[in-house]
């Protein structure tokens, strides 16, 4: 059982950066991006070329692959939704699942269909007390959890952070008052960008590496941040988690082949009963 | 503030048809009118939320018809909706930071003096704006719009929703940002107190102003009295 | 060289059957479905199995996929057409995968992903190898013509003028006394019901399916050609899914020729193309080609 909760607690850790960045990019922009599993995609992958191709040790390919991730969402912005800003968000959200595919087929087609994995030694997992655990799901856990610490100075402390917030909340308001929404967005973009080449690092970490890693997360990214309370990024973070729980304890029954049917069922019923979220307040309509 | 025959509206018809406005230094303006007569409409397009079809907004001598909200912002004109105008998930300080965007370098000092104004958001600096009482939540607003150290605020139906006595206490609070320099545009659905307190009035209906006035000669004015400040005879 | 174009037309013809069931449901009603593969794969697995393994005779193979699909999106539709749009692409897409992931690792059902051979054909017996083709055209030109026909019945019907109030306004159409609810769920079934036929005419015709004949990239050529076609017209996206078809199999040419290729890239850089005029067309041209024909309501007349 503890094995359980300690395997669960590793994939709510590699769902949590992308759901956080999903439901940055959903308050502000309001449309759900369904590229968020292809960015997490490039996320891997930039950091696999980093690891591999030049040569960098992999500490620094992480980072240099998060910076990469981040300018490439940004850019997608800029050339894709910005120019739709004021599109309905069911356009938005085709356009989405498009540009996932167009980004998905771009790896592919540099990269190919192979199945790889970062250049770091293996290591001999570790036995403590009935638990099995390696070094890298520890690394693994800590970086997720570093992630969520600088996600929460940032919307807390930063100027920056706040005006997310505010925008998020309340998008014409943040105009009124004189909030530069352009450069609230671009940094949602960017920020999103970084917690979703996070998300490729330890994704990459734990699974292989091959064209389609992203998509397989995108379902259980969404589950976790509707399950949250889609917006807002406390809720994603605690949604990462429990879908990662409701995963493993599933396995423990069903083929692990159906994982991604569980975020489904998550979001299924969960829809059809709290559609605000588990934690989230329910929408005050007019 | 100058606005000469501006003309807005949503989709394909016009709501606001032309209206001539003028608010002069330090002066309290009301405009009042039935439901439906396009007083929201008209201030929205003074603050940049609507744009402007036709017409100019001056504000001190400089033209801002065609500025987006924020811009707007920038020039020190403040505009406070009637409805949504907190950062509800915000705390009430975070609130009046958010105000400050445009002002950084002035935020400590403007902060101390919406604090002057609302004692009591002080006290509750910490706590999230959307769970404050209906006037607690309108401070805030205001407060938010007093941030940017505005020349001219504009304010849509500030005493919406308000219990007599804190109508009563908005009104104060406006009189004394008023006599702190500060110019001050209000649509009201409480016409006659807006009035007794403003310098000038006006009346819009259909889209277009029907009566402007000193306020005093407004209130005094027997066809204006029946038919919008709910006089009988 | 016929026999090329009658297997493609043959092809177009079920992109047709996907496409008219996405304009009920999304060009019509409103309603986002990704999990078109779903309902397709759903159609051709069911039918495929029930002749191949159960015996069945190839129309009740057909007709066991139409009841499956309608009742897999009466359930599906049911329990999530209270749902905002975009929550709804998101439960359609899961489905699918949940749909997808079935038919990869029952082994013992579906033969996973080594593929599902089907020999069960109607008349097999009957014509040489051209003329079955030509038949089997046949078959699925009516099943198009069919479908068509009763889009168009339903779009000049009251029901579909409710359909419509449902599309640009849901409190309207409450409001007007349209049961909503009632009337989301039944086109959603009924388009469900479409693409399951259209996965099994698919089935009976390749005569071999695996899962990875139905992969989210279905959904995006069928939304090409309705958006391409014009969403809400009926004619023209016959035109669109012809127009997806032919690009798709004209980028295959153009693979062949460009030897430096191999057939992986060459795929990847079909889907790319299209993703990207999926893009430019929405931003460019969101009524599509042939833009929705405007009811005159009673009072226009």
């Amino acid at each position: 059982m503890l094995q359980v909760l300690f395997n669960g607690l590793v994939t709510g850790a590699i769902l949590a950066p992308g759901a956080i960045g999903f439901t940055l990019m959903f308050g502000i922009l309001r449309f759900p991006n369904f590229a968020i599993g292809a960015y997490i995609t490039i996320g891997a992958f930039a950091i696999l070329f980093f690891d591999q191709v030049a040569g960098w040790h992999i500490a620094l390919a992480m980072l240099g692959g998060i910076a990469v991730t981040a300018l490439v969402v940004w850019l997608t912005d800029l050339v894709v939704f910005r120019p739709m800003r004021q599109f309905p968000p069911i356009s938005l959200l085709v356009v989405s699942i498009a540009l996932s595919l167009i980004l998905e087929n771009v790896i592919r087609f540099i990269a190919g269909n192979d199945v790889r994995g970062f250049d770091i030694p293996l290591t001999r997992p570790v036995k403590l007390s009935g638990l099995m655990f390696t070094s890298e799901q520890l690394y693994l856990i800590a970086l997720a959890v570093a992630a969520m610490f600088a996600m929460h100075a940032i919307l807390k402390f930063t100027k920056l952070g706040k005006a997310m917030r505010a925008t998020a909340d309340n998008f014409t308001l943040a105009e009124v008052r004189g909030i530069d929404t352009d450069k609230v967005i671009a940094a949602t973009w960017l920020i999103g960008g970084a917690l979703a080449g996070l998300a490729g690092f330890l994704a990459g970490l734990d699974l292989v590496i091959e064209p389609l890693i992203g998509w397989h997360l995108t379902i259980p990214v969404f589950a976790a941040a509707i399950l949250g309370g889609i917006g807002s990024p406390y809720g994603a973070m605690a949604g990462a988690v429990l879908v990662g729980l409701a995963e493993e304890m599933t396995a423990l029954w069903f083929d692990p082949a159906y994982k991604v049917g569980v975020g489904f069922v998550i979001i299924a019923v969960l829809l059809l009963f709290r559609p605000q979220g588990l934690f989230g307040q329910p929408e005050i309509k007019k | 503030m100058e606005v000469k025959g501006i003309v807005s509206g949503y989709g394909r018809g016009d709501i606001v048809k032309g209206v001539d406005l003028a608010v002069g230094q330090g002066e309290i303006v009301t405009v009042i009118g039935p439901n439906g007569a396009g007083k929201s409409t008209m201030i929205k397009t003074v603050a940049g939320v609507v744009p402007a079809r036709s017409g100019s907004i001056a504000v001190a001598g400089k033209e801002i018809s065609g500025l987006s909200a924020s811009e707007v912002a920038r020039r020190g004109v403040a505009y406070v909706p009637q409805e949504a105008n907190i950062f509800r998930s915000l705390t009430v300080r975070e609130n009046l930071e958010m105000g400050a965007w445009v002002l950084p370098e002035k935020q400590a000092e403007r902060l101390e003096m919406v604090y002057g104004f609302f004692p009591v958001l002080r006290e509750r600096r910490d706590r999230r704006a959307g769970n404050l009482s209906g006037g607690q939540r309108q401070m805030v607003a205001l407060g938010m719009a007093l941030m940017v150290d505005p020349t001219a605020l504009l304010l849509d139906e500030p005493s919406a929703g308000l219990s007599p006595k804190l109508v009563e206490e908005m009104f104060e609070i406006i009189a004394r940002v008023n006599q702190a320099g500060v110019a001050v545009l209000m649509v009201e659905q409480n016409a006659t107190q807006a009035l007794k307190m403003s310098d000038h009035g006006y009346v819009l209906a259909g889209g277009q102003v029907k009566f402007s006035e000193r306020a005093d000669v407004l209130l005094n004015h027997t066809e204006v009295a029946e038919l919008y400040l709910g006089v009988q005879g | 060289m016929l026999s090329y174009l009658i297997s493609m037309t043959t092809f177009v013809g079920f992109f047709m059957i996907l496409a008219l069931a996405l304009n009920l449901q999304w060009g019509m009603t409103g309603m986002v479905n990704f999990g078109i593969a779903g309902f397709y794969a759903l159609g051709a697995y069911t039918s495929g199995l029930l002749t191949v393994e159960a015996g069945w005779p190839f129309l009740f193979g057909v007709a066991a996929a139409a009841v499956v699909g309608l009742v897999f999106g009466v359930a599906l539709s049911y329990l999530s057409v209270r749902l905002r749009d975009d929550f709804l692409a998101i439960v359609t897409l899961g489905f699918a995968e949940l749909v997808r992931l079935f038919a990869l690792n029952e082994d013992w059902l579906t033969r996973g992903p080594r593929g599902l051979p089907i020999d069960v054909r109607p008349l097999s017996g009957v014509f040489d190898r051209d003329g079955y083709a030509i038949f089997y055209l046949g078959i699925v030109a009516s099943a198009v013509l069919i479908a068509f026909l009763v889009n168009e019945r339903i779009r000049r019907s009251p029901y579909g003028r409710a359909a419509k109030a449902i599309r640009e306004d849901d409190v309207v159409a409450e409001v007007l006394g349209k049961n909503v609810l009632r009337i989301r769920i039944q086109i959603f079934g009924l388009g469900a019901l479409y693409m399951a036929v259209a996965g099994a005419l698919y089935a009976h015709y390749t005569q071999n399916i695996s899962p990875d004949h139905f992969t989210p990239v279905v959904a995006i050529f069928i939304w090409m050609s309705v958006i391409a076609g014009g969403a809400g017209n009926n004619k023209g996206l016959l035109l669109g899914a012809g127009l997806v078809m032919m690009f798709l199999e004209g980028s295959r040419f153009l693979g062949e020729f460009i030897s430096f290729m191999d057939a992986e890239k060459a795929s990847a850089i079909r889907i790319i193309l299209i993703g990207v005029l999926l893009i430019l067309v929405i931003r460019f041209r969101p009524q599509g080609l042939m833009p929705e024909e405007r009811f005159k309501g009673p009072s226009e007349i």
